[in-house]
């Protein structure tokens, strides 16, 4: 996806440089490097000054979404991003958060350490859409803290990955909070690695974490899925992939770890490949076989 | 009638080893309504199935001709770009897909199919996740018609329908197929839809065979009825073997 107006975006970075900065009422958006000198707070979060990235600190409730988009558009650019978005008390917000490559062999890196912060009764809805060259590598390292009460929805969707992946994230749920991930990726060519922790830790929160998983053209892809329950807690764990071609490779890895006896984990993973039927049911509908692989894929990475 | 349109000679087809249509004979005119009757598992589907092109199929004699042109090793997609649409008995879920993806625009905004009510809510759906019997035929209609095809198979599109919504499908094949004069082959067991669609011939299947063709679709199901499938092997009145 590329943002069709990037104008309107609230932060544009492309390279190295700040394109735009688009700030509304009740919304603060800084390079994360002059949030850190002005707000103290800022500092007790990332240790170092950060080099690049965004601030987004929003205190008022907006009827619109927000967005932000890195590129890298030049080749040999390696980025390497400090990210920081937090939603004040009972604020519903929703973002739109793009990364790419403007062209496909640009070898760039694009290293993001992202914190995210819910605080009590704010609910996120968070869409990340990833879009590489396929020369690139990519590390994307997040972590989102849930205040109490709060609700966050984290789509994260990638359908043109780069060469080499590697995505971490950690969630932390505060008491009756509740997630809902979904990690949508569709390995062509690609070493990916996946690492996520949802950290059930206040009495009543839940979470489901959902991967959907696509090998084809040699990809080989690792994921980790975790749920640790600290509390009376509810979680679900749903891992499937995908294998479309004989030389690709998927690795899942669910792992439930439960230190409270009220607590509720359960998973399911599963790895197959495209079913005949589904495939020859879509021919005698005039698809070629190439296109009936491709919409099966496309409807596979929906959730 | 017209010429013919579809064409099978002594067709033999094997699936996991095993011969599943033996020496099947078929010609289906332009405009002509067909009835293909059989018990289950006789080889009605396979027939279908192996008339559009399935590669889980494998024919080891025999040809398939459409329109003249042989058709025996083309793509499925191929044949039905030639015109030949298939009806499926138990078509399979395509999850994240939904049903409108495959019926064009022009298609939906006609007058007919707009009065199928279930349209409003079907097309938002994904195909054939969760769809009743009734909303899985019901779907499949509306997929082959937006194909524009010269043939319609439909295998078993009578089964599992109510009375009501057996008449609304037959309406519909009739109002979009018959009058259009597009040929169509009706596989059915019991037979039901035969009477609104009224077929030319009518032909009875039985362990991989066609034994019978018959003008007299009525005769036909009363003698199945009277004596059940197995009595056709030794039919008198039914001898006319095609």
């Amino acid at each position: 996806m590329v943002m069709k107006n990037a104008k309107n975006v609230n932060f544009w970075q492309i390279d190295h440089k700040v394109k735009n900065i688009l700030g509304v009422e009740g919304v603060v958006v800084l390079p994360s490097p002059k949030a850190w000198q002005k707000f103290d707070w800022v500092k007790s979060l990332f240790k170092e000054k950060p080099k690049e990235g965004y601030f987004v600190w929003v205190k008022k409730q907006v009827p619109f979404p927000l967005s932000t988009c890195v590129t890298i558009a030049s080749p040999k650019i390696s980025q390497n991003l400090t990210n920081l978005l937090v939603i004040e008390k009972g604020l519903e917000i929703k973002v739109n958060v793009v990364c790419n490559a403007a062209k496909n062999n640009l070898y760039g890196s694009h290293k993001a350490k992202g914190k995210l912060i819910l605080k009590e009764g704010a609910s996120l809805d968070y869409y990340h859409f990833h879009q590489w060259g396929e020369k690139d590598f990519v590390s994307p390292d997040y972590e989102f803290t849930l205040g109490k009460n709060s609700k966050l929805v984290y789509n994260y969707k990638n359908l043109l990955p780069p060469a080499n992946l590697e995505l971490k994230t950690v969630i932390y749920g505060k008491e009756n909070s509740s997630s809902n991930i979904n990690f949508l990726i569709n390995g062509i060519n690609s070493k990916i690695k996946i690492e996520d922790i949802l950290f059930l830790e206040g009495e009543n929160s839940q979470g489901i974490v959902k991967l959907r998983l696509v090998g084809r053209k040699k990809s080989d892809i690792d994921a980790r899925s975790e749920i640790v329950a600290k509390n009376i807690v509810k979680g679900h764990l749903d891992c499937q992939g995908l294998l479309v071609d004989k030389d690709s490779k998927i690795s899942l890895t669910p792992k439930l770890i439960c230190q409270n006896k009220g607590a509720q984990l359960t998973h399911e993973a599963s790895i197959g490949r495209i079913a005949e039927e589904q495939l020859t049911y879509l021919r005698m509908r005039g698809l070629s076989e190439k296109e009936a692989t491709d919409l099966i894929i496309s409807g596979f990475l929906k959730i | 009638m017209g010429k013919i349109l579809l064409k099978v000679e002594k067709l033999k087809v094997k699936v996991d080893g095993k011969e599943t249509l033996k020496d099947v004979n078929l010609q289906i005119k332009r405009g002509e309504v067909q009835a293909l009757l059989g018990p289950n598992a006789s080889g009605k589907s396979t027939l279908a199935q192996v008339i559009l092109g399935n590669p889980k199929y494998r024919i080891v004699k025999g040809k398939i001709s459409f329109g003249g042109k042989e058709i025996t090793k083309l793509s499925p997609e191929k044949r039905v770009k030639l015109g030949i649409g298939l009806t499926w008995q138990s078509p399979p879920a395509i999850k994240g897909v939904r049903l409108s993806q495959f019926l064009k625009e022009i298609f939906l905004i006609k007058k007919e199919i707009k009065e199928i009510k279930e349209i409003k809510y079907l097309k938002d759906r994904e195909i054939n996740l969760n769809f009743s019997g009734g909303e899985k035929k019901i779907s499949e209609l509306l997929q082959v018609l937006s194909l524009n095809p010269k043939l319609v198979i439909f295998d078993e599109i009578d089964s599992g329908l109510d009375i009501k919504k057996l008449q609304q499908v037959a309406n519909i094949i009739k109002k979009e197929l018959v009058e259009k004069n597009i040929a169509i082959l009706l596989i059915t067991h019991n037979g039901q839809i035969l009477d609104y669609l009224k077929p030319d011939w009518t032909f009875v299947m039985l362990d991989g065979r066609i034994i019978c063709k018959e003008k007299d679709y009525k005769k036909v199901l009363k003698t199945i009825k009277k004596y059940g499938y197995e009595k056709c092997k030794k039919c008198k009145f039914l001898a006319n073997r095609p």
